[in-house]
């Protein structure tokens, strides 16, 4: 007999759990998509917010990849010699730091996520899967407004004569689509399990500075000897920056191998991450 | 649905806080390495203690009780903030809680943001707020200050905009936790109108304050809670009543235990020995009726003559307000002499005070105010009506009626 506003906080918490009901780990998806305008809400709160008092305001999204790109350029060209052959290397890092940029960052975000929303999920009836929802939301936002000088960059190389454009550059946010997928499920994992244990934190910090390395960011997937590739296939993220690669730097089409398995890592992610969070949901604002 | 079920039904409901939340298993590395299950509401703090009630659409509900009786710990489980140990909460409509305004208020972006962000907190479509953001605005005051970042905002505006997108999010059911406590006095009546206005469409609120004169005015019922347990449901004048009562009797015997434990400041030139409140046959006593008559008796010690003193007293209600006081001095006598063993008594002809513990304060000081011996809380007694009312003065009184109007005998 609760009838809330669909997506709110509260459900029926009468005895045993109706069995009819959708799939407890999709149950987090359904609420957060419900509250959809609260995600976007809360996303355009965190970049107002960030921006705020700045003079440079929303520059800074451009000006942070902008230095990224020159230290890359000039680290790679004239002090190390990248022993893969991708030319122009500079533009190779460039896209797979952006991205691993954006996975890093939400990550962190989420696992502070429900510590600085603390009032919010204490004092309000608000569903709190909005919470690294607009974590990873934000990040993505950051990522969307710092492409235009990816875009620069891939112009520059062209016109020079470094690389040749095609048509798989627009497979690229169906790329990234996947990945915010993946990344919120792992957002809904280590935000609700932050609450519980002090040091999925350091966890996190030190698992993300690990997965750097195993992950083709600073080098092509297919540079990596044959009896080492199984760490990549390991590597959850692995999938994407190959998928990065592919469609930001090689410009060619996805192979549907890829495609399989990023959309396999999104879907195991959101199950596990789902299924975690709802384990875990009710707790939340008592230990917040 | 049916349309006379009840809007809000607790049935057994328990609330088991986890004594040590963080230590039971602080870090994941070692819940995961260890192979032990925590076992979840052992050792627990029993917030609530199966509690069942039910409340008619349109009732008002008012919730008393000590810090720490549960009662924040319920409006959390009508919230659906917090979940029940065991036992079930059901609440019917939609929901507005008002835990603590501006709650979700970010400090840093325009209020004209945080209006849209609260607003849809609480539930609201974009259209529904977009409908009502100039009722919002007007009625917390801040047409000048929507673009400025929220910080900028003084609290008080802050506890009205935050109150305003609540009131305005037309809840069938309004939880409010101690709010009015912040506002000043013109917000807090408005806020009362608002309240007011509610009940007269029919609305469910729930009502959470320390403010006994308030739930028993504007609450048709009160629950009692006490250490997590319902004591008492019923009319809202007869449960603040036990209420006090209570607490007064609680009072009573705290005293008995450590007396003058009331602070105590002065030179001690001169001292306060005993206080004692007499009834009107001249009998020690801790409780009063309103109206009667009431001596306070002092036996006070001069060891070296005196020729500068004052005798004082002072009666406040238990939560400080000061209700009276006066001194020899104030009341224009002149100090002539004043040595060994003596006897003060104020007569009241008639205590008109309004239902409630009072506290009261006995001094002898010199007459510029600097105490001698100035014993504060030194008593408290209470005082007991047959008709409830509001505030602390309760005079004798008289209602006549003419024309078309009629009481039942």
């Amino acid at each position: 007999m609760r009838e809330y506003p669909t997506g709110s906080r509260a459900r029926v918490p009468l005895g045993p759990r109706n069995e009819t009901e959708i799939v407890t780990f999709l149950q987090p998806l359904r609420r957060t998509w419900a509250q959809r305008a609260l995600v976007a809400a809360l996303v355009r709160r965190e970049l107002a917010a960030r921006y705020r008092g700045g003079a440079l305001g929303f520059l800074w999204s451009f000006l942070n990849p902008l230095l990224l790109l020159l230290v890359y350029a000039t680290v790679f060209r004239f002090v190390f010699a990248p022993r893969a052959d991708v030319r122009p290397y500079a533009l190779f890092l460039f896209g797979g730091v952006l991205v691993w940029g954006f996975v890093s960052a939400a990550l962190i975000d989420a696992v502070e996520t429900f510590r600085s929303n603390g009032p919010l999920l204490r004092k309000t009836t608000v569903a709190p899967e909005v919470f690294p929802a607009a974590a990873v939301g934000a990040r993505l936002v950051h990522l969307v407004l710092a492409l235009p000088v990816l875009a620069a960059a891939i112009v520059f190389a062209v016109v020079r004569g470094r690389v040749t454009l095609g048509p798989a550059v627009l497979e690229f946010p169906i790329v990234l689509a996947l990945l915010a997928l993946t990344l919120f499920g792992a957002a809904l994992a280590v935000s609700a399990l932050s609450v519980h244990f002090g040091d999925v934190r350091d966890i996190v910090a030190n698992l993300l500075t690990l997965t750097f390395f195993l992950t083709p960011v600073l080098y092509p997937g297919d540079a990596v000897p044959e009896r080492w590739r199984w760490l990549l296939r390991a590597n959850p993220f692995a999938c994407f920056f190959s998928g990065v690669h592919d469609t930001l730097f090689d410009f060619r089409p996805v192979p549907a191998s890829g495609w399989l398995w990023m959309a396999g890592t999104a879907m195991v992610a959101l199950a596990v991450g789902g299924a975690v969070f709802e384990r875990l949901r009710d707790t939340l604002a008592e230990e917040a | 649905m049916s349309a006379t079920g009840p809007a809000i039904a607790v049935a057994g409901a328990t609330k088991i806080y986890r004594r040590y939340a963080r230590e039971a298993h602080g870090t994941l590395k070692s819940a995961l390495l260890s192979r032990r299950r925590t076992v979840r509401g052992e050792g627990g703090v029993v917030a609530l203690d199966e509690v069942g009630f039910t409340v008619a659409p349109g009732e008002s509900l008012g919730v008393i009780g000590a810090n720490g009786s549960g009662k924040s710990t319920l409006l959390k489980l009508l919230a659906g903030i917090v979940q029940p140990t065991r036992g079930s909460v059901a609440v019917r409509g939609r929901l507005a809680a008002l835990l603590e305004l501006g709650a979700g208020f970010h400090p840093e972006i325009s209020g004209r943001d945080n209006i849209e962000i609260t607003g849809l907190l609480l539930g609201l479509t974009k259209k529904q707020i977009a409908a009502r953001f100039d009722d919002v605005v007007r009625f917390a005051g801040v047409e000048e200050f929507l673009d400025a970042p929220v910080k900028t905002y003084s609290s008080g505006m802050a506890v009205r905009l935050g109150f305003a997108i609540a009131a305005h999010s037309d809840p069938d059911v309004l939880l409010v936790d101690e709010v009015l406590a912040v506002g000043d006095e013109a917000f807090a009546h408005r806020a009362l109108e608002k309240f007011s206005e509610f009940e007269r469409a029919g609305k469910t609120l729930v009502f959470v304050s320390h403010d006994l004169g308030l739930v028993a005015e504007r609450c048709r019922r009160a629950l009692w809670l006490d250490h997590g347990r319902l004591e008492a449901d019923g009319p809202a004048g007869e449960v603040v009543a036990r209420y006090r009562e209570r607490v007064a009797t609680d009072e009573g015997q705290r005293r008995a235990g450590d007396a003058g434990a009331g602070g105590r400041i002065g030179s001690g030139v001169a001292t306060v020995e005993v206080v004692r409140l007499l009834d009107g046959e001249g009998r020690p006593v801790g409780r009063l009726r309103s109206g009667q008559a009431a001596f306070v008796e002092m036996v006070v010690r001069a060891p070296d003559a005196l020729s500068d003193f004052a005798f004082g007293i002072q009666i406040a209600t238990v939560a400080g307000t000061v209700v009276f006081g006066t001194n020899t001095a104030l009341e224009g006598l002149q100090a002539e002499r004043f040595a060994g063993d003596a006897r003060v008594v104020v007569e009241i002809p008639a205590l008109d005070l309004a239902p409630g513990v009072y506290t009261l304060d006995a001094a002898v000081h010199a007459r510029d105010g600097a105490p001698y011996d100035y014993r504060r809380d030194v008593l408290r007694f209470e005082v007991t009506a047959d008709r409830a009312g509001t505030g602390v003065w309760s005079p004798a009184r008289r209602w006549s009626f003419s024309g078309g109007i009629r009481w039942r005998p």
